[in-house]
């Protein structure tokens, strides 16, 4: 019979969503999950996925190389924690896959998981100053690899998105498939979602601490003080060493 | 754009007045067995043997079409395409174009997962072209599902037209202040800003009355909840269920013995 | 006996110097219609979220005194039960749709399906409500259709199907025209006739003068007024202090320096003044 995936492709997948699945059995099971859904973050979840889907418009039609389509998303995961973010990716791309085109529904995982990451680094207090925002934004890019690599093999590896391309040209140099799909990733996914930390952050910075004290970890979202340009020296410091860093190290060990 | 966001078509058939959930099951069933329901023609039979005689059957295989042809389509007939050409791994060449070589195991492989991917999406349009969201919601929400996750669905789905809307204000505005689309790169990046900043502080500094109006509503009454709409659960809708998930059992447990 | 009682109460909103209400203390009979008055800033809406509860269980920050009403203390109920005690309906109407209604009806029944009211009853009570308010005619259209003034009303009616105690109305004709405010007092008033307190703040001197019993002047957390609209609405001290006035009251006042108002009491509304300039 063919399935036109191998079984090793199929575990990989498993595996990722077993590990999703553990993550949120266990914040439902010790009630970690619903002292976070307070009235307030039931209201801004449903205008965070607007968010998210009038950005992504917007960000079309100004054709700019970047999604920017989990702003919302990274906003509630900071301000209302990670399993209100979870909620809020997987709801977007339920409600992108109603009314824009279904191929939206199988990356759901992946918004979850984005959504899940930046409320973890929030609450490590890992949203205050532009550096920890720019690691934020790398471990999410990181995460959202994780959990996409193995549901783009199991898709094929190639979609209707513009870095399709590279993963086909790698594919027709004799990688991989899943060693293609993760390089792809790794160069597209840290410019998005840096740019979309970044963009949360200076949302989260014209916010009045009033408007924050509102929802459940509004404090996560308070600045430490700063000297901003050597912030951002570090900053960019920062990305150069972790993107040299994942390539020479992790992507060869995922691919053994 | 607004009539984009509910699929759904009223119409007097027998589909229409079945449970919601009873579709749910349905829908999910189709999906199930057309994906492990072992062959090559699996998920193709199960479209046009099922989800299009349902929708016949529904009085809307016209809508159905339409559906199919502007989202579904494409989105699949560009993944086969790609796929095809880009992805290596075949022995037998059917034919090349320029450097790339089209084989028949890739043909194979990228027809299943695009007739896959097309059931999947085919199942969930009929779905939303017969149950009207609120309905489906309502009786999830009867069944145990917590009422916070049927009020964020249904109000997501109504503020994304307003903010659409909204979107389009600001884009008008800025065109009529000279933005240009199609201006250089950093031109465009900076653009960004002033278009986004009003579509979300705005949203943003609404959610805190919004959320005292509901509260002032009893939205987090511990009372045991009462619903407006009576929705039909028949005896038919339980066999029919029950049918349905025996089905499904019999599709996973062939697919583990059988191969 | 009062329903509302209010002793000594001061609050200060989460990250706030300085207290939004201070040393309040006011008591409301039951079936009394109390319309409040004031100059922005002046603790209107902070007094109405007091009384529906949402101080402290929604703002948080420090409240000091009691709140009591109906024998009940605010601090030691929790919000979801309180607010079957008292209704709040405030003046944007658009941030009061619950968005997760696709008609008007379903609308105003969100309320009544959140407490667990029986669908037959809950039937009954929209309907009722509706005619009362009438909007009867808007029960199958989007609640995101209507207009503004439209909107108020179904905000107003969604609250006053749950059948409240206490109803407080924040600003709930901003948006509507002469008419609509006529008909919105004239509800209100069948309300307080039925035994429901009515705590109403609003801007509309006129209509506070012909149909709320009692008027209190709010100014900077405090009470500076508590009495009859006639006295209250006339009193020298709001000009003083910047509150809005009935145009009648200044075109009299200024009349009376100049000795053509020969009565005593000031007019608010348009037939007192021209009762009391034409005898």
């Amino acid at each position: 019979m063919q399935t036109g995936f191998t079984n090793q492709d199929f575990i990989n997948f498993l595996i990722v969503m077993a590990v999703l699945g553990v993550v949120f059995g266990w914040a439902y099971a010790t009630k970690r999950m619903q002292k976070d859904f307070t009235t307030t973050t039931w209201v801004l979840i449903p205008v965070a996925v607007a968010i998210n889907i009038a950005i992504g418009q917007l960000v079309l039609v100004l054709k700019l190389p970047v999604y920017l389509d989990s702003i919302g998303t990274v906003l509630v995961g900071v301000i209302c924690g990670p399993w209100a973010g979870a909620l809020t990716g997987a709801l977007s791309n339920t409600v992108a896959g109603i009314i824009f085109d279904p191929g939206w529904w199988p990356w759901i995982p992946v918004a979850a998981a984005i959504g899940l990451t930046a409320g973890l680094c929030a609450n490590a207090s890992f949203f205050k100053t532009w550096w920890k925002v720019v690691v934020t934004g790398f471990l999410i890019a990181l995460v959202a690899t994780i959990v996409g690599s193995p549901i783009a093999v199991l898709l094929g590896g190639i979609s209707a998105s513009g870095s399709s391309l590279i993963t086909a040209f790698l594919l027709q140099t004799g990688r991989g498939i899943l060693e293609s799909v993760l390089t792809t990733n790794f160069i597209v996914e840290p410019i998005d979602k840096i740019s979309t930390s970044l963009l949360a952050f200076a949302i989260l910075d014209g916010l009045s601490t009033r408007f924050l004290a509102r929802f459940p970890h509004g404090e996560n979202a308070l600045l430490d003080q700063q000297r901003k340009t050597s912030e951002l020296v570090i900053a960019v410091v920062i990305v150069v060493i972790l993107v040299i860093v994942t390539n020479v190290f992790v992507v060869p060990l995922l691919n053994q | 754009m607004n009539d984009r966001l509910s699929f759904y078509r009223k119409k007097n058939s027998p589909i229409h007045t079945l449970n919601p959930f009873t579709k749910l099951t349905l829908t999910l069933a189709l999906i199930v067995i057309g994906i492990v329901g072992g062959g090559y023609w699996t998920a193709s039979l199960a479209v046009c043997l099922a989800i299009a005689p349902l929708t016949i059957f529904s009085k809307l295989f016209g809508d159905y079409l339409r559906v199919a042809f502007r989202l579904i389509l494409p989105t699949a007939g560009f993944m086969f395409v790609m796929q095809s050409i880009f992805i290596p791994g075949g022995v037998t060449e059917l034919f090349r174009i320029g450097p790339f070589s089209i084989e028949v195991e890739t043909v194979q492989r990228s027809y299943l997962i695009a007739s896959r991917i097309f059931l999947m999406v085919s199942a969930f349009a009929f779905l939303l072209l017969t149950t009207h969201p609120s309905e489906l919601m309502t009786d999830l929400t009867r069944r145990g599902l917590p009422p916070q996750f049927s009020y964020v669905l249904i109000s997501t789905l109504q503020i994304i037209p307003q903010m659409q809307a909204k979107a389009q204000t600001i884009i008008s505005a800025q065109r009529s202040r000279g933005l240009d689309t199609e201006s250089s790169f950093m031109k465009r990046i900076g653009l960004l800003v002033p278009l986004v900043g009003p579509l979300v502080f705005g949203s943003l500094v609404e959610v805190e009355e919004r959320a005292i109006a509901i509260e002032a509503r009893g939205f987090t009454s511990t009372r045991v909840k009462t619903f407006l709409h009576d929705i039909p659960d028949t005896h038919m809708d339980k066999i029919i269920r029950w049918a349905l998930l025996a089905l499904i059992i019999v599709a996973l447990a062939s697919k583990i013995w059988l191969s | 006996m009062a329903i509302v009682n209010l002793q000594n109460i001061t609050y200060k909103y989460p990250l706030t110097e300085t207290p939004a209400l201070r040393n309040i203390t006011l008591q409301v009979e039951e079936g009394e219609f109390v319309a409040v008055i004031g100059p922005n800033g002046a603790g209107k809406s902070t007094l109405c979220y007091t009384l529906a509860g949402f101080v402290p269980h929604f703002f948080k920050g420090e409240l000091a005194g009691s709140v009591e009403v109906a024998g009940q203390e605010s601090s030691q109920s929790t919000l979801h039960e309180w607010v079957l005690n008292v209704g709040l309906a405030f003046q944007n109407p658009f941030n009061q749709i619950s968005g997760a209604k696709y008609t008007v009806f379903e609308e105003i029944a969100f309320g009544l399906e959140n407490i667990g009211v029986p669908r037959e009853e809950m039937k009954q009570r929209v309907t009722d409500a509706m005619k009362l308010t009438g909007i009867s005619d808007l029960a199958d259209r989007s609640p995101y259709s209507l207009s503004g003034g439209q909107q108020q009303r179904v905000a107003l009616t969604s609250i006053l199907v749950m059948q409240p105690k206490v109803l407080v109305l924040d600003e709930p004709t901003s948006q509507m025209d002469p008419i609509g405010t006529r008909e919105v007092f004239g509800v209100i008033r069948t309300m307080t006739e039925k035994g429901m307190t009515v705590v109403l703040v609003e801007h509309k001197v006129e209509w506070i003068a012909n149909f709320a019993d009692r008027v209190i002047a709010l100014y900077e957390g405090q009470i500076l007024l508590d009495g009859k609209p006639g006295e209250v609405l006339t009193s020298d001290l709001l000009v003083e202090k910047g509150f809005g006035i009935s145009r009648y009251t200044s075109v009299a006042r200024k009349a009376m320096k100049l000795g053509l108002w020969k009565r005593e009491s000031l007019p608010v509304t348009l037939e007192e003044a021209v009762e009391g300039f034409t005898r």
